[in-house]
């Protein structure tokens, strides 16, 4: 097995879910390919086998369709890659889905166990928004995967990191059909999905106005703000912070939920965070038979003083 | 112009789900069908577009099962045309893309609409391996659509990391749709008598096999070690996720 990570950045810090599929990537082969789309600089390059890369591939074009023919697929090939891994993000589905076409392997998303790569490739994946997982087995010796977040936790290697450039074919370029017009980049810092902490609020806080202990308490947590359906629904709050079924599905390492009942559709969206924090006046409700901490009280009495205890 | 929109049908959002046949078999007892949320979504948008243009012909196909008949009908009954059914069990995101993609290239459509994922096995790929196996643009996850004067173009807004992107895309092309595209449906009256007599063809499955086996399903571990935290000692939250070293 032979294996190339793809890789993201926030500025020029690698990304915690890029960590983690590095040491997936060192679990089935001590030599890990590693390429982003992210422009890093040298420095940044050559620090990367501390997190375990051993060959850095230098990238100059976006993970569009022409370049993927040119330049990624003929890379793959030439280094006799087999198994391609990705973290989960918004930007890698469509790049993951066009290199399995290409190459014909076999596409996992959703990844959730480490795989053992015997005649076939056996893995976990979950399924039902996190309600359930399935056993896998591929009839391949190749394969892309897409890893959950959380699933392995990083750890540090000592490597000296070789750096190569893409092979790039001259092609016939395809004819670009999509022209992007504009990008708007939403309120809040945190992309939610890479959030470590995560605090998330229901219809129990009444309205809208009431949003901003939630976002004093995200503050001081550094942590990432998020809501139910009904919330985004009654528009209280943007769609893009929705996290159950229908919405974003998210594993931070702790979801705070304030004033949110903990129905079935909501679970699914977050119950593979690694701690689960519940703040609710009803000790009736569902989301506490979910969680490893509880508050039984009024949001409105509980946050200040949550807020007051960090401080 | 001819919209297709690709829907699964998958268990009800508040579903219990169980497995049988020692863990082998998903559980579909007591269990109701849904038309998949998003593109419960992505079917009203189109049924928007064409209450303002009626010259619009929308299809709806699903891959699967026969019991998924009466959500083909019922997608009739919001609006659509005519319905198809490709009449094998969709096994995976590959497999799925190759039964769509082999109906399109026998029949042609203007605009592909499909949720951004299906809620049963959420990968979230189907429409842009459709888009590549069709060599044709695919985007995901589209919050909005509006279509030019011309009918040869869409622009679209589509959800990116931390913000929105505007695009204009020539058509055809695959979208995987998310609210707020549109508001839900609801059949009324007479769209339910009319689906009845609208054609609903199925038709067998396109030569394709799947490397992807399903051994045996499991449910997550239940957390049963809950700790209550007085409101009034919440120091003891704080110390217990410094703990944590979380």
């Amino acid at each position: 097995m032979s294996v190339l990570v793809f890789l993201e950045f926030n500025d020029n810090e690698l990304k915690v879910t890029s960590k983690q599929a590095l040491t997936y990537a060192n679990g089935i082969n001590k030599n890990v390919y590693a390429i982003s789309q992210s422009k890093i600089s040298n420095d940044v390059m050559e620090s990367l086998g501390k997190f375990g890369v051993s060959i850095f591939l230098i990238n100059t074009v976006d993970f569009q369709e022409n370049n993927i023919l040119k330049c990624i697929i003929p890379t793959i090939e030439e280094f006799k890659i087999n198994c391609i891994i990705f973290p989960k993000t918004n930007s890698f589905s469509y790049l993951s889905s066009i290199l399995s076409t290409k190459l014909n392997f076999p596409l996992i998303n959703n990844v959730n166990s480490v795989a053992r790569f015997e005649n076939k490739i056996c893995l976990k994946s979950t399924i039902f928004s996190g309600k359930a997982e399935v056993d896998i087995e591929i009839d391949s010796n190749s394969c892309i995967l897409v890893l959950n977040k959380n699933i392995i936790n990083s750890v540090s290697y000592n490597k000296s990191v070789e750096i190569k450039n893409l092979i790039n074919k001259n092609d016939n370029s395809l004819s670009n059909n999509v022209v992007s017009l504009r990008k708007e980049k939403l309120e809040g810092d945190i992309l939610l999905s890479d959030a470590d902490i995560v605090v998330s609020a229901g219809r129990g806080l009444k309205g809208p106005e009431n949003w901003k202990m939630i976002e004093k308490l995200a503050k001081i947590l550094n942590a990432g703000t998020a809501c139910s359906k009904p919330v985004s629904d009654a528009g209280w709050r943007p769609h893009h912070e929705h996290v159950g079924q229908t919405g974003l599905k998210i594993s931070p390492n702790i979801y705070i939920a304030v004033g949110i009942s903990g129905a079935i559709q909501h679970l699914a969206g977050v119950n593979s965070s690694k701690i689960i924090v519940v703040i609710n006046n009803d000790p009736e409700a569902p989301f506490f038979k979910h969680a490893d901490y509880g508050i039984i009280g009024d949001a409105f009495d509980v946050i200040p003083k949550f807020i007051d205890a960090l401080k | 112009m001819n919209i297709l929109i690709c829907i699964s049908c998958v268990p009800d959002t508040t579903s219990t789900i169980s497995f049988v046949n020692d863990d082998k078999k998903f559980n579909s007892d007591g269990v109701q069908y849904i038309i998949g949320p998003y593109e419960d979504y992505a079917l009203a948008r189109a049924v928007e577009l064409k209450e303002k243009d009626n010259s619009i012909n929308i299809s709806v196909l699903n891959v699967g099962l026969e019991r998924n008949d009466p959500l083909l009908r019922k997608a009739l009954a919001i609006g659509a045309d005519d319905a198809y059914r490709i009449d094998v069990f969709p096994n995976d995101s590959l497999f799925v893309a190759h039964q769509i993609s082999s109906f399109i290239n026998e029949n042609p459509f203007d605009i592909i609409l499909m949720g951004k994922e299906s809620i049963d096995f959420n990968a979230g790929q189907v429409h842009h391996i459709t888009g590549s196996l069709l060599g044709i643009p695919s985007l995901s996850p589209v919050t909005q659509l509006d279509l030019n004067s011309n009918k040869n173009k869409i622009l679209i807004k589509k959800e990116i990391d931390n913000g929105i992107e505007t695009l204009e895309v020539v058509l055809p092309a695959v979208l995987g749709c998310q609210e707020p595209i549109a508001e839900w449906k609801i059949p009324n009256m007479r769209g339910i008598m009319n689906a009845r007599t609208k054609p609903l063809k199925v038709i067998d499955q396109f030569e394709c096999g799947s490397k992807i086996n399903y051994k045996k399903y499991s449910l997550p571990e239940k957390k049963d070690n809950l700790i209550i935290i007085d409101e009034n000692n919440i120091n003891e939250l704080v110390v217990a996720l410094k703990l944590k070293n979380l």
